[in-house]
């Protein structure tokens, strides 16, 4: 009962919910940008082993942030976690310059999957703040999305988790790029 | 900034992910499966659909038993009987994956949706069925299944409905038997593989559920799934070990019943049993030893182990064929642990047999704790279950995009009942499971358990040998293969050969043919060969007995035999051949 009012009134107010799914090599910051949005704090982590999740509400939209670790051998369990993801968040390390291959074969073979298909695409070219970082629309020509994406909207931005630059435009281009239906 | 991984072009170590194509092909054939012009339930589809769900995963299981489930409540009872009777096929075939999903309390709550709150005088045929599938759930993969924790909602809606005055149809043995754990001998590769379809398919069901103490789960998976694959070997190992030491008593009880002058003793239901018990496992011999070449001590015991299977499967079929004379000459070597002899007498064979009575014995502490909380855990759901009754359909699933589904009908399992019984500890359970398996010696036992296999191994190495070895002779010696001979004779006309081969060389050598031949005028019987694979450095890695008749008792000149042997070794072929003399006997 309670259920079904809530639902409704969200209705009303055209409140809506998404399971968003962050991902991206070790150490490329998703952990720490997932506890900036919620916490607004940086919270020191250590590699995560497993995953995380967060809802963080941004403008009457419920993100649920999944956060799943990177390390090479959790990899191949990325894709447990794909059902039911509304939006792809790929987080890289800007200034890994040397990661950038890796990171861009693991970020096709994820959207290459037939679940990811229809996932709206998010890139935060994070260390926005280090010296030598690659500017967004560098790892963007690198990442040569223009090309390969044709039918799902993508989009890269420039990020820096300690001060929280580019995060809130982030979830906010998720979320008018999305049309989940109202609940 | 430095990081593991500095070159930027590397082929990595992770298999490449198969797309998973999955649309609504599923969806269609299940409509198929259960079109209403069908005369009768299509059994080649409904495998077929098992097949397409166990080589998809991932939501195949969950997509296909909701689409059944709103099938089975479809007004056309012809419908719902063909998903029925397509749900009966997928749990038979798709294994703990779809056991999970039947196991969802939305599943069940869907599947009595037309359950009157009070049971009606007669059972429709549908009504019917579905008691019986519950049932047999119940009295299998909810006692017997390795991950019967999770099966608890199916007990509680067995109670639930065994409350309400649902009476349960009986199912007869042979049904049931289909869905019991087969006690296959399986390779170290086939164990991880199903443990790892089994786990992905619960990180899946966990994540999708999203409640908090899921989540918890979900993440001690992960990281079992990513970071402890060496658990996993070892677990494997021990399975197959102990799934080993079965077989051997097994052989061994087969042997002492052939050895009996009775037929009856060895012409029954028992001894067929056993006998195919051998036969299957045997063709995985070769394929663990494959796998497990390093382990040297395993290799080796499984190839006096297969020798002997050999003898016995060769005894057995010629006292079949009634050559008693000639099975009376076979005397395979006794394989089992040394505790195991002394119980040889057949009063105890039929315990032997069915070895998972042995869960029930207390002796089976870490097994049976298990049992106890599962029962007092069920219990305390079904007291809430019972508080729950007025409530008529309660389900609070976080997820709300499938909102219909699985809100039942008057007989519903409530929400408020705890936790699905996953929970941490569920892991260990598993592996204690697993470990549960192994043998019903008590003594010996805790050394079995506690190592990972190669203790119990190094036991049977040590169990001596039949006889005394006659003196060998040389037969050739290549930089590969050592073979020698050893001769005896057995009566005035008849020698006995047995050869040993040795492997020389650094790599395993396999398919090996030894072939022989003897002047026209005696006669050659050789038995088969122990095997034909010899893992690196393997001494006497394979033997073979022949028996040579009709040998002239004072031959004018020394009796020779032709030997032809071939195999593969570091993936070239090779043959060596020559004429051999052989020495007086």
């Amino acid at each position: 009962m309670g259920n079904s009012i809530s639902r409704a009134l969200g209705r009303l107010f055209g409140s809506k919910e998404m399971k968003i799914l962050m991902l991206g090599l070790d150490k490329a910051g998703k952990t720490t940008i997932l506890y900036k949005l919620k916490l607004n704090k940086i919270k020191t982590s250590t590699p995560t082993v497993g995953f995380n999740v967060e809802t963080v509400t941004y403008k009457n939209v419920k993100f649920n942030m999944w956060d799943v670790g990177g390390q090479q051998r959790l990899r191949p369990l990325w894709r447990h976690y794909f059902p039911a993801t509304t939006a792809l968040i790929f987080v890289i390390d800007s200034n890994a310059r040397e990661r950038m291959e890796e990171a861009k074969e693991e970020l096709y073979s994820i959207i290459g999957e037939k679940e990811m298909e229809n996932v709206v695409l998010l890139v935060w070219a994070n260390k926005q703040d280090l010296k030598h970082a690659m500017k967004p629309q560098e790892v963007s020509d690198f990442l040569e999305l223009e090309k390969n994406l044709k039918n799902q909207p993508w989009c890269v931005i420039g990020s820096n988790a300690l001060s929280g630059q580019g995060l809130v435009e982030g979830l906010s281009w998720i979320s008018n790029n999305t049309n989940v239906p109202k609940k | 900034m430095s990081h593991p991984h500095s070159h930027s072009i590397y082929l990595s170590e992770v298999p490449v992910r198969k797309p998973k194509v999955m649309g609504n092909s599923l969806l269609r054939k299940i409509q198929r499966a259960c079109r209403m012009s069908l005369a009768e339930p299509d059994l080649g589809l409904n495998l077929d659909i098992a097949d397409y769900i166990n080589e998809k995963q991932g939501a195949a299981p969950r997509d296909a038993a909701i689409a059944i489930a709103k099938l089975i409540n479809n007004r056309e009872s012809h419908v719902a009987i063909f998903a029925l009777s397509l749900l009966d096929v997928l749990v038979k075939n798709c294994g703990y994956p779809f056991h999970l999903q039947i196991s969802r309390k939305e599943f069940l709550n869907e599947l009595v949706k037309r359950f009157p709150g009070h049971p009606p005088l007669r059972y429709s045929k549908i009504q019917r069925l579905i008691l019986t599938a519950i049932e047999e759930w119940y009295q299998t993969i909810c006692k017997h299944s390795s991950y019967k924790n999770d099966m608890g909602y199916i007990r509680d809606m067995h109670r639930l409905l065994k409350y309400k005055g649902y009476a349960f149809p009986k199912i007869s043995d042979s049904d049931l038997a289909v869905l019991k754990p087969s006690h296959q001998l399986k390779t170290a590769s086939e164990i991880q593989k199903e443990q790892e379809i089994s786990q992905a398919a619960k990180l899946e069901e966990l994540i999708r559920r999203g409640k908090p103490e899921d989540l918890r789960e979900a993440n001690k998976l992960m990281k079992i799934m990513a970071g402890f694959k060496e658990d996993n070997a070892v677990q494997a190992k021990q399975a197959i070990s102990s799934e080993l030491s079965k077989l051997k008593r097994k052989a061994d009880l087969l042997n002492e019943m052939l050895g009996s002058n009775d037929s009856q003793n060895w012409d029954n239901e028992t001894t067929q049993e056993l006998h195919s018990a051998l036969r299957l496992a045997q063709p995985k011999f070769q394929k663990i030893i494959e796998e497990e070449q390093e382990d040297d001590a395993l290799v080796q015991d499984l190839l006096k182990f297969n020798d002997t299977v050999n003898q016995l499967l060769e005894k057995f079929s010629l006292l079949k064929n009634g050559d008693s004379s000639a099975a009376s000459q076979i005397h395979p070597t006794h394989v089992s642990a040394p505790l195991q002899q002394s119980s040889g007498a057949l009063t105890n064979e039929i315990n032997l047999i069915d070895f998972n009575d042995l869960d029930e014995t207390p002796s089976q502490g870490n097994a049976n704790t298990n049992g106890a909380n599962t029962s007092t855990g069920a219990e305390t759901s079904v007291n809430d279950l019972l508080g729950d009754l007025t409530d008529l359909s309660i389900s609070n699933t976080p997820s709300a995009n499938q909102t219909f589904f699985g809100l039942g009908g008057d007989i519903a399992l409530g929400s408020s009942q705890p936790a699905p019984p996953i929970t941490t500890t569920q892991n260990t359970d598993n592996n204690l499971d697993l470990l549960g398996f192994s043998s019903p010696q008590q003594p010996t036992n805790s050394q079995t358990l506690n190592g990972n296999g190669i203790d119990l191994l190094s036991g049977f190495s040590a169990v001596p040998t039949t006889t005394a070895a006659p003196t060998r002779t040389l037969v050739n010696e290549s930089s590969n293969l050592k073979v020698e001979f050893e001769i005896s004779r057995e009566s005035a006309s008849v020698i006995r050969i047995k050869s040993f081969f040795t492997n020389l060389s650094s790599s395993p050598i396999s398919n090996v043919v030894f072939l022989l031949a003897v002047p026209k005028s005696m006669t050659l019987k050789l038995q088969p060969q122990s095997g034909n694979f010899m893992a690196a450095s393997a001494q006497d890695g394979i033997t073979q007995e022949g028996i040579i008749e009709n040998v002239p008792v004072n031959p004018s000149k020394a009796l020779k035999v032709k030997w032809k042997v071939t195999y593969s070794v570091n993936s070239s072929q090779a043959d060596e051949t020559a004429v051999f003399t052989l020495p007086n006997v």
